[in-house]
């Protein structure tokens, strides 16, 4: 089978072109398209909003996509439970939709929501500013339903918030890139909108003092829901829109809840940092400037060669790797409270000095306990880059999970670490 | 699977065993060895050949190798307080203990994490980290007495996990000693490591995957104060559309835990604290967070009770938890088990769970089924989670009460699974509820847990007999657990 020369089949990503694309409207009729499929020995790319599709490695094996937006129903919002069952090709915006209704919400945060789906969020493991407070979305997952490159339907979990019969397929599937079956249904526990949200914008001249608040943050009398570190261009991007100042460093910490305690909270915290400068926004201000936030890191440009990495840490080694990055080249915004950082390359650059980097500060990484991932590149450059970063001991029990639900390698072919 | 009963095999199993631990790390007189031939689920018991306590992570390599090579089976266990008989030696051979890796090896505050063995008990941790500013959150009833180990091999629960989640939601790494004496480490300090989530796969397992020689916790803030309030009400009805109201005005509790009459009275029995003994039922309903947002909340829970036809008896503002009002009550709460020996020579308790808003229901059903079949029922459970523990009261003498009795809980768990629950919430299914399986779960999905088990454990060496129905018949059970002690 030869890869298609044109986009007439539809986009796999990373440059490759589908076979097909196929549309489901049922569960039913999802297996059976991946049983004819699988069958002729196609491969299975499963598709959500699109908005991730470069993520991971080149497309392995040509094959058809799956798009599972026609997948899209609540099956169930049983609100005074705090959980909803839906369909996982229901975007993150339609969901924010019907849990406000009932004055409710899922506490995560992932960019184009309104394209994005909650499979492609869970696929990913998509997270935001809001993880320190809420976690991710292993957190908020109670029960899954997905397809095996089989067309079997597997569940696991249920939907109640606390059940521990059989294997946790729920967290087994979150983050599995779609390499172990299409996530078709979603049980997620909910929780109560916020009363109120508010966000303190703290300027650092020198990357030592943001070090400093930051690990004063670790025992505040205050309680954030986000730590965000920016620096310079980070804080422009994000920050200018609101008429806010773009120091050398800048901590964003984002408050959520009862009035009184985020009043409270905002007032706290300018006192217990030694900020430069510190304000705060509130309300509909706060909001705008929360979804810069998760906007930015994944906001792309295509007019110049960009690259993006996604560094995990200990969280006080954030500010020191965060340093090694120069801000007259990468854009970088951390998930500072827990130790993850994004960065995004802000003009063309000599590919071999953006390597060195990289490189530099995977190893920097790896000894601050975590990994380094390219989350974006141009094509046919960097393949020096390890995409999912340093290997690690795990991933021979990962290729084992992968063979047990997938034995031919038919789903998300070479998407995932190690070549999974 | 061969086991190693023959009396030549046993003694060649003792001594290399010994030879890997030492001596006064291995059991094999039968005396010594009945303390270890049941958990918390006393109805089935099975003895193990031997009890081996290694020390350390190659200790533990080599047994498992050990196993291997004899084809023996071999079990984990911690501090064995499993209510599902998670720990029983199916078969004998190698129970392999883990309360002598009892080291908390790191905590690390700036990061947020601590690393232990699997020994340490859940409330050592907490101990160690007393004055810190930070705890670890799963707090099972059972905390003094179970091991992390074994939290991590039941995914523990426990009351603050309304708001707080269970055990997964705090584990960020474990090391696993596979039974091919290969060790696997996932996960570790840091969050997000790229992979699939096997840290979240391997907690609850069981102990089917392998043994468990360290895990990586996330430690959680404290809060800086709470307000635990007692509410008191005619009947559970009303105790629970309470709890309903609180959730649908846009509070999370910290905690929310029910006890209805007969638990009541078995308390104020045990602890004398006051509590009112004709009331139908008590809800602890504890919210914590900072000071200054709690009055209104306390004020508004308050406001819901007494709408609810409900009075509150007791409203605790507290600070460090040490408050001797505040212990008392979470002691009585934590007790409750250990109370209704009092009023019962046995008793057997489940642990289903019901959406919230079938908490009613599920209430009045049992309620039906302790009338249907004569016996006395004690309801004490976490509400906010819908997790319901109700405890069937009777004498294991009268045979026919004990048919009963199991009967009884059989219809309870039936009726969790008909209004969209499970059969189990915390405990495991460990070998006693292996039956509920197929009505939870569609051959595809067993299938599907089967191959994953395969992965780690492909000879099933490691805890046979556990959690998966196999297609052999069950052993037809004639008494139902008990608590052994609480
Ligand atoms: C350029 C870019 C980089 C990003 N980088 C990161 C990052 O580093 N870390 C992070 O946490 N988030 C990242 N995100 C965010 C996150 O991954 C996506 O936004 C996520 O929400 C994708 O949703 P989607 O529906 O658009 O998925 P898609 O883009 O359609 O798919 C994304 C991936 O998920 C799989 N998938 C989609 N739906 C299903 C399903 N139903 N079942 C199984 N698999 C499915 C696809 O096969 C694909 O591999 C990034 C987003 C973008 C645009
Ligand atoms: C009075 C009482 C109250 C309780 N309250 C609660 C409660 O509130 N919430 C709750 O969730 N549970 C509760 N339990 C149940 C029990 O305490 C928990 O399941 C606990 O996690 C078991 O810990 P343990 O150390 O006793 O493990 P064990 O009982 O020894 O083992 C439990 C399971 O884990 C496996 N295991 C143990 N250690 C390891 C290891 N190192 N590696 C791999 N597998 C291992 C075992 O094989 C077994 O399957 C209660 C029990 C009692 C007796």
């Amino acid at each position: 089978m030869n890869w298609p020369e044109n986009e007439a089949g539809g986009f796999l990503g990373r440059g490759r072109y589908a076979l097909a694309t196929d549309r489901p409207e049922s569960v039913d009729a999802l297996r059976g398209v991946v049983i004819e499929r699988t069958a002729r020995g196609e491969a299975i790319y499963p598709q959500g909003g699109r908005t991730a599709l470069d993520y991971g490695g080149v497309p392995g094996l040509p094959g058809v996509a799956i798009d599972t937006r026609s997948l899209n129903r609540v099956i169930d919002y049983p609100a005074a439970d705090m959980t909803v069952t839906l369909e996982a090709g229901m975007t993150l915006a339609e969901l924010r939709r019907v849990l406000a209704e009932r004055g409710q919400r899922l506490p995560l945060d992932a960019p184009e929501g309104d394209r994005a789906t909650l499979g492609g969020i869970f696929a990913t493991n998509a997270s935001g500013p809001r993880r320190f407070g809420w976690g991710r979305p292993r957190d908020w997952i109670i029960g899954v339903g997905f397809v095996t490159a089989a067309g079997e339907l597997v569940k696991g979990g249920g939907r109640v918030v606390k059940n521990v019969a059989g294997y946790d397929f729920p967290r087994l599937l979150t983050g599995s890139m779609g390499t172990l079956g299409i996530i078709v249904q979603l049980t997620l526990k909910t929780r109560p909108i916020a009363e109120s949200t508010a966000i303190v914008w703290a300027s650092f001249d020198r990357g030592d003092d943001a070090r400093e608040a930051l690990a004063r943050l670790t025992t505040s009398a205050t309680r954030p829901t986000a730590i965000e570190l920016l620096n310079r261009p980070a804080a422009t991007a994000i920050g200018e829109p609101s008429g806010l100042p773009a120091a050398e460093w800048t901590i964003a910490i984002g408050f959520e809840g009862a009035r009184e305690t985020v009043a409270w909270q905002t007032e706290r915290l300018a006192k217990e940092l030694n900020a430069r400068d510190c304000r705060s926004l509130e309300a509909d201000s706060a909001e705008a400037l929360w979804s810069r936030l998760v906007e930015d890191s994944a906001a792309k440009r295509s007019d110049y060669e960009q690259v993006s990495i996604v560094v995990n840490a200990r969280r006080s080694a954030v500010v020191g790797l965060a340093l090694k990055l120069d801000s007259s080249v990468w854009g970088v915004q951390a998930h500072a409270g827990n130790g993850i950082i994004r960065a995004k390359t802000l003009r063309s650059e000599e590919p071999s000095a953006i390597e060195a980097a990289v490189s530099e500060l995977r190893r920097a990484a790896v000894e601050a306990g975590g990994n380094l991932i390219v989350s974006g590149r141009p094509e046919g450059r960097y393949e020096g880059l390890p995409i999912w970063g340093e290997p690690r001991d795990d991933w021979a029990i990962a290729r084992r999970i992968k063979e047990a639900f997938d034995p031919r390698g038919l789903m998300n072919p070479g998407r995932f670490v190690g070549g999974i | 699977m061969s086991v190693a009963t023959s009396p030549a095999s046993k003694s060649t199993l003792f001594q290399e065993l010994a030879r890997i631990v030492g001596a006064e790390g291995v059991i094999e007189h039968r005396d010594e060895l009945l303390v270890y031939e049941c958990d918390g689920y006393v109805i089935e018991k099975s003895l193990p050949d031997v009890v081996v306590f290694p020390t350390t992570t190659e200790q533990v390599v080599a047994i498992v190798k050990l196993c291997g090579r004899l084809g023996v089976p071999f079990v984990p266990r911690g501090a064995g307080t499993s209510l599902a008989g998670g720990t029983l030696a199916v078969g004998g051979g190698v129970m392999i203990c883990l309360t002598r890796m009892k080291r908390i090896v790191e905590i690390n505050l700036a990061d947020g994490y601590a690393i232990v063995e699997p020994g340490v008990v859940n409330v050592w941790l907490t101990r160690a980290l007393a004055g810190s500013g930070f705890h670890y959150a799963p707090d099972p009833s059972s905390q003094t007495a179970c091991t992390i180990g074994g939290n991590v091999g039941t995914n523990s629960g426990g009351p603050h996990t309304l708001k707080y989640g269970v055990t997964v939601n705090h584990v960020l790494g474990v090391e696993l000693v596979l039974p091919d004496g290969s060790i696997v480490r996932t996960g570790g300090v840091t969050e997000d490591d790229p992979g699939y989530d096997l840290t979240g796969l391997i907690v609850g397992n069981e102990g089917t995957f392998g043994i468990v020689t360290r895990a990586t916790v996330a430690l959680t803030r404290d809060p800086e104060a709470g307000r635990t309030l007692l509410g008191v009400f005619a009947d559970v009805e009303s105790a629970t559309e309470t709890v309903s109201d609180i959730i649908a005005a846009g509070i999370v509790p910290a905690a929310l835990e029910m006890l209805d009459q007969p638990m009541i009275q078995a308390i104020e029995q045990a602890f004398h604290l006051g509590f009112p003994v004709d009331a139908g039922a008590l809800l602890l309903i504890e919210v914590d967070g900072l000071d200054v947002g709690l009055d209104n909340q306390a004020e508004a829970i308050a406001e819901i009770t007494k709408k609810r036809g409900g009075s509150v008896q007791k409203a605790i503002a507290w600070r460090t938890r040490k408050e001797p009002e505040y212990v008392a009550v979470w002691k009585a709460r934590k007790s409750a088990f250990g109370a209704i020996g009092r009023l019962s020579p046995t008793f057997c308790t489940q642990d289903g769970v019901v959406p919230r808003t079938k908490l009613p229901h599920i209430l009045r059903v049992i309620t039906q089924i302790g009338l249907k079949y004569d016996i006395k029922i004690a309801n004490v459970f976490h509400a906010g989670d819908g997790n319901i523990h109700p405890i069937l009261l009777f004498d294991e003498r009268d045979e026919e009460q004990v048919k009963r009795v199991l009967k009884a809980s059989h219809e309870i768990l039936e009726e969790c699974i008909a209004v969209g629950g499970s059969v189990t919430g915390e405990h495991g299914i460990g070998v006693e509820k292996m039956e509920f399986m197929p009505l939870l779960f569609s051959p595809a999905d067993i299938a599907a847990m089967i191959a994953v088990r395969a992965v780690f454990n492909p000879e099933g060496r490691c805890s046979p007999s556990k959690m998966l129905p196999t297609g052999a018949g069950c052993v037809e059970r004639k008494t139902p657990g008990r608590m052994a002690s609480a």
